[in-house]
């Protein structure tokens, strides 16, 4: 496998788009950035249109679940872009000159692109050839004299020798072609076979790449907004995400340092990973609940067998919402109420992991 | 009418319905409902019974605050430890092995033995057709010791575990439907890895 390349760096707070009440990135750098540094996975759910898949050949973007985002923005690592009206403002402002250059950059890239997809052709070719005992320098000068023999009676005339010598010998053995013109017309019956662009002296024939002619172009789409548009400044006036009931023990589990899938796979809220899901089993099967909601004991039971029999425990959790009144007020009155403050024992989010007991 | 009284009843009762008779005659405590009552009996009849529990009692009062739990619990030392946690577990293994290597040394072969002494643990008894907040489970943890003893000690000496990797709250929720089919979950108070099984 490739060495991945070094991460790029990140700079806090990054927007995250909102688009039809999803929050979506597609940057990879800050979703790599996302994974590594803040524990949050998201879901890739980028697909090609006309080809959709229910499978994790998921390309971005990312959509966050309104909790990751919601945490992301209250550790101040995020902020949320309304990105529609972004676009329609920004896009609607963006001045000739700016489109031009964009599209520059753009047709930059994808002459990047040409060209990486052409060395990996060249490799591959070179690998083949080796593998069936052939050697490079064969091929090689049989493309050099074709694309040359345009250029210089003199250049010509060794090529066409040395053609002769190593790959056409086999047709001129025996004949005595001693003519140079004669030898000079079978290159360019070469040229028609390997080349069906008639080769002509033009400009474009003397590029700094090597075959110009035979590679497609490629065209690169953008899958970010920003660049080319600067970054959205931060809206200090934009709602934090809307989060269901739940929250509380995502965020819970989330500061204890716990990783996050969605969680309807076993039936819960959120399935919680010691490490990068990549890695390691899951740990939780969890489910949030309101401090006063009632539940039915036969979800427990069925939570709490599912769950050992699949390597995890089950877990309800939720925030007892006195507790949190409590320690907001002992915070504002810090010299009054320092008896709560002090109770460090008195837990705001309770959490509560559940094992069949095998009785 | 004596001589009836000690003839042998046609029918025997069956040893739970005695239980609640127990229950109805002599200890009546006015601190819990009446139905609340008979299901921990009903509980501490099938741990009994069924799983071999020993040393099993029925608690009316918080062992730390002396207010009446939220419901009667029961408490009780299973025939077999009931809980090891993961990291413990591995501590047991390793120290298992070391005995094996020692008794190979020794010239006595014998396999893998893995020595979890049971411990004793709360027990939470509940109906299938109850509804529970996690208000409710809060208090009760909150009104129970790491590791019970029996009523009527007092709680401040075993408060502490003595196994060092007993470090948060835990009990058993006990499941009674209808059928008399009780199902067993062990609870703790926090976030627990789950057990390598």
């Amino acid at each position: 496998m490739a060495p991945s390349a070094a991460p790029t760096q990140v700079k806090e707070p990054f927007p995250i788009s909102r688009i039809a009440n999803r929050y979506l990135l597609f940057s990879i750098d800050i979703i790599s950035h996302c994974r590594r540094n803040h524990n949050i996975c998201g879901m890739l759910i980028g697909t090609i249109p006309n080809l959709s898949q229910q499978n994790v050949f998921l390309g971005i973007p990312l959509e966050l679940m309104p909790e990751e985002a919601r945490v992301l923005v209250e550790k101040g690592a995020a902020y949320i872009v309304d990105d529609e009206e972004v676009h329609r403002k920004t896009f609607g402002e963006m001045s000739r000159e700016e489109r031009l250059k964009w599209l520059e950059e753009v047709d930059k890239r994808g002459e990047e692109v040409t060209r990486g997809t052409e060395n990996l052709k060249e490799m591959r070719k070179e690998k083949a050839l080796k593998e069936k005992g052939l050697r490079r320098e064969l091929l090689e000068k049989r493309e050099c004299s074709v694309s040359e023999s345009v250029a210089s009676d003199a250049t010509v005339q060794v090529e066409a020798n040395e053609v002769s010598a190593l790959g056409l010998g086999f047709i001129m053995k025996g004949s005595s072609f001693t003519d140079d013109s004669s030898i000079a017309s079978a290159s360019t019956v070469e040229t028609a076979l390997f080349d069906p662009r008639p080769t002509s002296p033009s400009p474009s024939a003397v590029s700094s790449t090597p075959k110009p002619a035979t590679t497609q172009k490629h065209f690169v789409t953008p899958t970010t907004s920003y660049p080319p548009l600067p970054t959205p400044a931060l809206d200090s006036n934009a709602q934090l995400p809307a989060v269901p009931k739940s929250y509380p023990l995502f965020r819970y589990l989330h500061s204890l340092g716990y990783y996050h899938m969605p969680g309807l796979r076993f039936g819960c809220h959120y399935n919680s990973y010691p490490g990068d899901p990549l890695r390691y089993h899951s740990h939780f099967a969890a489910t949030g609940l309101g401090w006063d909601d009632e539940f039915d004991l036969l979800d427990v039971v069925g939570g709490g067998r599912l769950a050992t029999g699949t390597k995890k425990a089950y877990m309800i959790g939720g925030e007892d919402a006195s507790v949190v009144k409590k320690k907001a007020s002992a915070n504002a009155g810090a010299g009054l109420f320092s008896d709560y403050s002090q109770e460090s024992d008195v837990r705001e989010v309770r959490a509560f992991s559940i094992e069949w007991a095998a009785l | 009418m004596t001589s009836l009284a000690l003839t042998k009843p046609a029918i025997v009762p069956a040893p739970l319905q005695e239980a609640f008779d127990a229950l109805d005659s002599n200890s009546f405590d006015a601190s819990h409902l009446p139905q609340l009552q008979s299901l921990a009996v009903q509980i501490q009849h099938n741990l009994q019974f069924q799983h071999y529990w020993a040393d099993l009692h029925v608690h009316t009062h918080s062992p730390l605050t002396n207010e009446p739990l939220p419901r009667p619990l029961v408490s009780g030392l299973p025939p077999q430890r009931i809980y090891i946690h993961p990291d413990e577990q591995v501590e047991l293994l390793k120290e298992a092995d070391r005995k094996r290597k020692a008794n190979k040394a020794a010239g006595e072969g014998s396999g893998l033995q893995v020595k979890a002494e049971p411990e004793r643990e709360w027990i939470l008894p509940t109906r299938l057709n109850e509804k529970w907040t996690l208000r409710r489970l809060a208090e009760v943890f909150d009104a129970i010791t790491f590791v019970p003893s029996p009523p009527g000690t007092s709680a401040s000496t075993s408060d502490r575990p003595e196994n060092p990797w007993r470090t948060t709250k835990r009990l058993l929720l006990g499941t009674i439907d209808s059928d008399s089919t009780v199902v067993y979950y062990i609870v703790h108070d926090g976030v627990v890895k789950p057990r390598q099984n």
